[in-house]
């Protein structure tokens, strides 16, 4: 095979620019995007881990080329920008990357991304952080399905509670970022933790809980999570308000809770009446 | 990101010939029969991932299996007198649901295909496209040419059913755009030395926006490489679908009010030099199934 012509190498195109080198041993690097997250997962988190392992943010990666700039977002009232950053959180050795999703040349992005975490902070390995639609109820428990590039790296992480996932389809850019890594030689995986769908708009405290202590066995992080247990308690509490006045509301919960699925109208109104009462009582 | 070769054919001042999605189709159709029809072998690609987001994830029991991106191939064939090349890009690398290439990717692309088709010592390119006219659609599509230097515009019109674009109806000037790669690459292969023709197969201009390909156009696009070629083909397969799309193409028809459909079969005996309101008026009959969200563009001259 012959390789006739090579394009721009990304990084000269997109740099990262390094504000300060932490003190890292080969460590794992965690990826969160925060563009079209489903229940807050990747974002909270990532702001979790850094607020209490001290993470430092590190690095930034320059968005010119990766987003229009024709304009600016906007969500609940707010100016949203593209950001992209790592942080290390040193005494646990992870590299953290939370980045908005790349409207534009989505290999240079990730290949830069994994250039940089592997030449600069010399990163063993990538886990990506992610909810997934699931048509359960919020009572019930999140299952974590993983994606795996490498084989090897799979046998390696048995006897966590993680499921295999199977699927043929459209693919997300965890699954494009696992493919590139897995063509520089770094194994990865990707995390999709069940978020009921009327929760996807909203936050999952019980789906992030799932996600963080997974995090915690893997990493050795010595995480205290009780305040999520705080948090799902919370929210329970109030679905089941909503429940207890809304018959309707709580017929379609307990169908789910059956394992019965719903058609289009009821999913759409289950979703609006848990977004609406839990953007209230924000 | 490159180019990946197979292997080395030993080929003989091939020409070269490109085609990419379009309007109706027309060109990568055409392109794709002509590899058919010479039994053209691949012998290498253009790497897809700077260019595309993937289509497509293979997950089995939790392994990423691969990905699946839209192909950029080469293939070799050689007819009694002549060495060929040809290509065949399954999508134009494009921004934001568009169609049609532009920017630093479609001129890199372009560069990537011109790369090739140097180093097998290619002189000729031929792309094609969709020409959007103002003719009747029973009519067989005249090919419509634009070249790259003065030399070729003699040499294109010696071919049957073909005309300079200057030479159409209403474009004494011949002036306008082709637009994506069927256009971009004569440029880059004219900057590079190249001779390049793009041969555009006429399309009634009432159904440039619809979904389905035109084939009857290929057809003659076809015919033209053909003779380029020195070939005698039958072009019989292309009949199944020419008369699928015949019959869509008539449905839409057989709804125009009578006193449209008379003005409208004026174009049998003489195309208006411009679409006109007919052209809109007639677009409103084709079926919702049928119309494509489409980004403008396409190998129309302005």
């Amino acid at each position: 095979m012959t390789v006739l012509r090579k394009g721009v190498m990304a990084a000269e195109k997109a740099p990262v620019e390094i504000y300060q080198t932490p003190n890292l041993d080969h460590p794992s690097l965690l990826i969160g995007w925060q563009t079209h997250e489903l229940g807050k997962l990747a974002s909270t988190v990532i702001h979790f881990l850094n607020e209490r392992m001290g993470g430092r943010e590190i690095a930034e990666l320059k968005p010119f080329g990766f987003y229009s700039f024709g304009g600016i977002r906007f969500k609940h009232d707010l100016v949203q920008i593209p950001v992209s950053h790592f942080w290390a959180c040193e005494k646990k050795n992870l590299l953290i990357f939370k980045s908005d999703e790349p409207e534009f040349e989505y290999y240079q992005f990730l290949n830069t991304v994994l250039e940089r975490a592997e030449s600069h902070f010399q990163a063993k390995d990538v886990t990506t952080l992610n909810g997934t639609f699931s048509f359960i109820a919020h009572t019930q428990p999140r299952r974590i399905l993983t994606v795996f590039n490498q084989n090897e790296f799979k046998e390696g992480l048995q006897g966590y509670d993680i499921e295999e996932l199977t699927w043929e389809g459209p693919p997300a850019l965890s699954s494009y970022l696992l493919w590139i890594a897995n063509r520089r030689g770094i194994p990865g995986m990707s995390l999709w933790v069940e978020i009921p769908f009327y929760l996807a708009e909203s936050e999952d405290p019980q789906a992030i809980k799932v996600t963080l202590s997974f995090l915690n066995k893997r990493f050795n992080l010595d995480l205290d999570l009780s305040e999520f247990d705080l948090r799902i308690r919370k929210q329970h509490e109030r679905i089941a308000r909503l429940r207890e006045e809304n018959t309707e509301i709580n017929d379609t919960i307990r169908r789910l809770e059956n394992g019965l699925m719903l058609n289009d109208e009821e999913q759409s109104k289950l979703t609006k009446e848990v977004h609406d009462l839990l953007k209230e009582e924000k | 990101m490159g180019i990946k070769l197979y292997k080395k054919p030993d080929l003989e001042k091939p020409m070269m010939f490109v085609g990419w999605p379009g309007i109706g189709n027309i060109g990568i159709i055409a392109v794709n029969a002509l590899k058919d029809i010479l039994r053209g072998e691949e012998f290498g690609e253009i790497e897809s991932w700077d260019f595309f987001y993937p289509r497509k994830v293979f997950i089995q029991n939790g392994l990423l299996k691969d990905l699946e991106f839209p192909s950029n191939k080469f293939y070799h064939a050689r007819t009694e007198k002549k060495d060929v090349i040809l290509f065949i890009g399954e999508e134009q690398p494009a921004f934001g649901g568009r169609m049609y290439a532009s920017g630093e990717k479609a001129y890199e692309m372009a560069n990537l295909v011109i790369d090739v088709a140097l180093q097998f010592g290619c002189q000729r390119i031929y792309t094609s496209g969709a020409c959007v006219s103002p003719i009747h659609h029973q009519m067989k599509p005249r090919v419509c040419a634009i070249v790259s230097s003065e030399e070729l515009k003699e040499e294109v019109t010696r071919t049957s059913n073909t005309v300079l674009m200057s030479e159409l109806e209403g474009r004494s000037e011949g002036e306008g755009v082709i637009t994506g790669l069927n256009g971009l690459l004569l440029g880059v292969a004219k900057k590079r030395g190249l001779l390049g023709t793009c041969l555009m197969g006429e399309i009634p201009d009432w159904l440039s926006g619809a979904s389905f390909p035109y084939p009857r156009a290929s057809r003659s696009v076809l015919e033209v490489f053909a003779e380029i070629l020195g070939l005698q083909v039958d072009l019989g397969f292309l009949e199944k679908i020419e008369g699928q799309i015949e019959e869509i193409v008539e449905s839409f028809y057989a709804k125009f009010p009578s006193e449209m459909k008379e003005e409208y079969d004026q174009r049998k005996s003489k195309a208006p030099l411009k679409p006109g309101p007919i052209t809109v008026r007639a677009q409103v009959f084709i079926d919702d199934r049928f119309k494509k969200g489409g980004d403008g563009g396409g190998e129309s001259p302005s």
